[in-house]
C-alpha cells in the first residue's frame, strides 16, 4: 500500500468543509463533500460505490455461508452498515479529511475495508481488556444498574459483538448511566468509550472510603425518597459533587461526608448564585490537586462535569432546596424500627405452596387469617401470598386489619413507591389521590387505607417517613 | 439509508452485463429448443427486480436467474412459447419460497426442489407448483417450531 504521507501531496489545498462531515456516516458525507468541492469526480465516487457494492455482494455470500445469493432488505442494509462502519473506521484515522479523500481515490475499497476491520478488531480487543479490569476492580455497592451492567449487559456485548456482520451494532442494552455519555457513537467505538469512562469513574470512586460511599448512597436515597438500589443514577457524580462540597466547606477532598455544619457553610457560600461557577471551578481544581489526579483524560472528564453541577446548584439555590444537591449525612435511625416482618423467617417454596393451598381450602375468613398470621412472618412470604391471588374480596381487608401501623407502612412503601418519591405533601393526601393499582391486592390495600381515620393514616405516614428502603429486606 | 440510491445508480451499467451473461446461456439451452431474446431477458430481469422489491429482498448478482434457466431448460414441460413467461413466474415462486422458509434453505436446494416438483407431481403446472410450495413452506415452518420447542425442553 502506498504510504499515506505521499498521498497527501496529491491533495494539499484543503477546502473541504469539516462542518459538513458527520461522525456517523463519515465516508458518505466525505464523498458528498469531495464531489461538491471538486476533490473527487463523479466517476471516482462511482468507483468507490461499485467497490462497496462488490464488498456487499461478497459479504452476503459470507453471511449465508455460500448458500444464498439473496438476503432480506433488512439483512442487506445491516451488512452494508457494518461495511460502512469499517470503512468509516479507516477514514476517521486520518486527521485531515483531504488525506482520507486521497486514500479513497487511490486505494481499492477492499484494502480500505480490510484496514477498517483491523481497526475495529483492535478496538474490540482493547474493550475486552478494559472490561476485565473493570470487572476485577468494580465497586462493591448494592446498586443494581451498576452491578447488572457490569455482570450481565457488558458480557452480552463481549460475547455477541461481530466485527464483520455487526460492527455498527451496540448489541447490549446498557442501563447504568455515565456522568457524561457520548450517544453519537455506535458499535465498539461507543462501547469502548463507555468502558473507558466507566473505568475512570470507578477508579475515582475507589479513592474514597467504602463505608462513606455506602452512607452517601443511603443518604441520597433518603433525600430522593427512593430505593437507591434499584434506581438509575450515576454514582461518580454523587461522589465527585460531595468531594467538591467537602473542599469548599473546610473538609478534605477524600471525604465525601458533609456534616450539617458544612452544609450550613455551603448554603451561605452559594447564596450569591453568580459566584457558584467560580466556586465550583475552584473546588474541582482542589479536588484534582488534593487527590493527586494526573491522568489528563480523568481531569478533563471531571472538569466537564462542572456546567451541569453549576446549573443544578443555581436552580436548587434559587428554590431553596440545596439539600437535594448537597447530600448531607443523616442521623442513624434506631435499628429496631423495621422488625415487624422477620426476614430470617422466610419459608422455602415448597412449604409456601403448601400453606397457600391450605389457605385456599379454608372457607371461613377467620380461619384463613389465623392460618396466615400464625405461619407467615417474612415480608417476602406475605408478598408471595398477596401476589398469588389466593385471597378474595373482603379477606384482604380482614388480613390488613390484623397488621400494625409499622407493617402497613412497609406495604405502603411498596404500593406507593412512585408517589413517595421526591417531595410529597402528606401520606393521607397520597392515599386519597392515588388512582388505581396494578395488582388486585394493591387495590384492596388502597381501599383499606381509605377506610381508616385520618389520625391513624397520619401515624402510618410517620412510619412511612421513617422507614428507609434499605431497612425493608425481601430475602 | 443510501443503499437504494446506490443500487439505482449502479443498475444501468450492471444491467447490460447481466443481459449479456443470460444471452450466453442460450448456447446451452438452444439444444432443448429454448432461446431468450434480449428483450425477453430485459423483461425477465425487470420482473425479477420487481419481485425482489415486493418480497423485500436484495440480490446483487443474477446467480438465481442463471440457475433457474440452467435447471429448467431440461424440463419436458417447457416450450419456446412459454419459456420466458414461465421463467418470470419461477422467479416469483422462488423468492416467495425463500422468504417463507425464512432463508433456512440454500438456493441450490430450493431450485432442485422446484424443478423436481414441476417435472413430477405438478406435471408442468405453475399453479400447482405454487400451491405445493405454499404447503411445503407451511410444513417447513411447523417442523422448525417443533424443533425449537424440543430444543427448549431439552435445555
Amino acid at each position: 500500500m502506498e504510504p499515506v504521507q505521499n498521498l497527501r501531496s496529491v491533495t494539499l489545498g484543503g477546502n473541504i468543509d469539516r462542518s459538513r462531515l458527520k461522525r456517523n456516516g463519515y465516508t458518505i458525507s466525505l464523498l458528498n463533500e469531495a464531489v461538491r468541492t471538486g476533490w473527487m469526480s463523479t466517476q471516482e465516487v462511482y468507483a468507490v460505490q461499485t467497490g462497496l457494492m462488490t464488498k456487499l455482494q461478497e459479504l452476503i455470500l459470507r453471511y449465508t455461508q455460500g448458500k444464498s445469493t439473496s438476503v432480506t432488505t433488512d439483512t442487506a442494509e445491516n451488512l452494508m452498515m457494518s461495511i460502512m462502519y469499517a470503512v468509516d473506521a479507516c477514514m476517521l484515522q486520518y486527521e485531515h479529511p483531504e488525506t482520507a479523500v486521497a486514500v479513497l481515490k487511490s486505494q481499492p475499497v477492499d484494502t480500505i475495508y480490510e484496514q477498517g476491520v483491523g481497526i475495529v478488531q483492535k478496538h474490540f480487543e482493547e474493550a475486552k481488556t478494559l472490561y476485565q479490569e473493570i470487572k476485577k476492580h468494580k465497586l462493591e455497592v448494592p446498586v443494581d444498574a451498576y452491578n447488572m451492567t457490569i455482570d450481565e449487559s457488558l458480557p452480552v456485548f463481549m460475547n455477541k459483538y461481530g466485527v464483520i456482520f455487526d460492527a455498527h451494532n451496540t448489541m447490549a442494552s446498557i442501563d447504568y448511566p455515565l456522568a457524561i455519555d457520548d450517544m453519537q457513537l455506535q458499535g465498539v467505538f461507543y462501547m469502548k468509550r463507555y468502558l473507558e469512562r466507566l473505568w475512570m469513574e470507578t477508579q475515582f470512586c475507589r479513592l474514597f472510603d467504602r463505608q462513606e460511599l455506602l452512607e452517601l448512597l443511603a443518604d441520597y436515597g433518603k433525600v430522593c425518597r427512593f430505593d437507591y438500589r434499584i434506581e438509575l443514577f450515576n454514582i461518580f457524580r454523587l461522589v465527585l459533587n460531595n468531594a467538591i462540597f467537602s473542599v469548599l466547606s473546610g473538609g478534605a477532598a477524600e471525604r465525601i461526608t458533609i456534616s450539617p455544619v458544612q452544609f450550613g457553610r455551603l448554603v451561605h457560600l452559594f447564596e450569591d448564585t453568580e459566584r457558584i461557577d467560580s466556586l465550583i471551578q475552584t473546588g474541582i481544581e482542589r479536588v484534582i490537586a488534593e487527590l493527586n489526579i494526573r491522568e489528563a483524560e480523568m481531569t478533563e472528564y471531571i472538569r466537564d462535569c462542572r456546567p451541569d453541577l453549576v446549573q443544578r446548584l443555581r436552580t436548587a439555590a434559587e428554590h431553596n432546596v440545596l439539600h437535594t444537591v448537597i447530600i448531607m449525612r443523616k442521623k442513624e435511625k434506631p435499628k429496631s424500627i423495621a422488625v415487624s416482618f422477620h426476614a430470617a423467617d422466610r419459608m422455602d417454596d415448597r412449604l409456601l405452596r403448601k400453606w397457600i393451598a391450605q389457605i385456599a381450602e379454608r372457607q371461613e375468613i377467620g380461619d384463613k387469617i389465623k392460618l396466615i398470621r400464625s405461619n407467615f412472618h417474612s415480608l417476602h412470604d406475605y408478598l408471595d401470598l398477596l401476589e398469588s391471588d389466593t385471597l378474595y374480596g373482603e379477606e384482604y381487608a380482614a388480613l390488613f386489619d390484623t397488621f400494625g401501623d409499622m407493617e402497613l407502612a412497609i406495604l405502603a412503601k411498596i404500593v406507593f413507591y412512585e408517589d413517595l418519591r421526591d417531595d410529597f405533601p402528606d401520606f393521607p393526601s397520597i392515599v386519597e389521590a392515588r388512582e388505581g393499582a396494578e395488582r388486585e391486592w394493591q387495590q384492596h390495600f388502597i381501599h383499606f387505607l381509605r377506610q381508616l381515620d385520618r389520625s391513624r393514616l397520619k401515624s402510618i405516614g410517620e412510619y412511612v417517613d421513617d422507614i428507609d428502603y434499605e431497612q425493608i429486606t425481601f430475602v | 439509508m443510501f443503499l437504494p440510491r446506490i443500487f439505482k445508480s449502479l443498475e444501468l451499467s450492471v444491467r447490460e452485463r447481466e443481459t449479456h451473461e443470460l444471452l450466453e446461456l442460450n448456447e446451452k439451452t438452444k439444444e432443448y429448443g429454448l432461446v431468450l431474446t434480449p428483450d425477453e431477458i430485459k423483461e425477465i430481469l425487470t420482473v425479477r427486480d420487481q419481485v425482489l422489491h415486493s418480497y423485500g429482498r436484495v440480490e446483487l448478482g443474477i446467480e438465481v436467474s442463471k440457475a433457474l434457466i440452467e435447471q429448467f431448460c431440461t424440463s419436458p414441460y417447457l416450450d419456446k412459447d412459454h419459456y420466458a413467461s414461465t421463467l418470470m413466474e419461477l422467479h416469483e415462486i422462488f423468492y416467495d419460497l425463500k422468504n417463507e422458509t425464512e432463508d433456512d434453505i440454500a438456493d441450490a436446494e430450493l431450485i432442485d426442489l422446484l424443478k423436481k416438483s414441476f417435472d413430477e407431481e405438478c406435471a408442468g403446472s405453475l399453479e400447482l407448483l405454487k400451491s405445493r410450495m405454499e404447503e411445503f413452506a407451511r410444513q417447513f415452518r411447523l417442523e422448525a417450531v417443533k424443533t425449537l420447542e424440543e430444543g427448549d425442553e431439552g435445555a
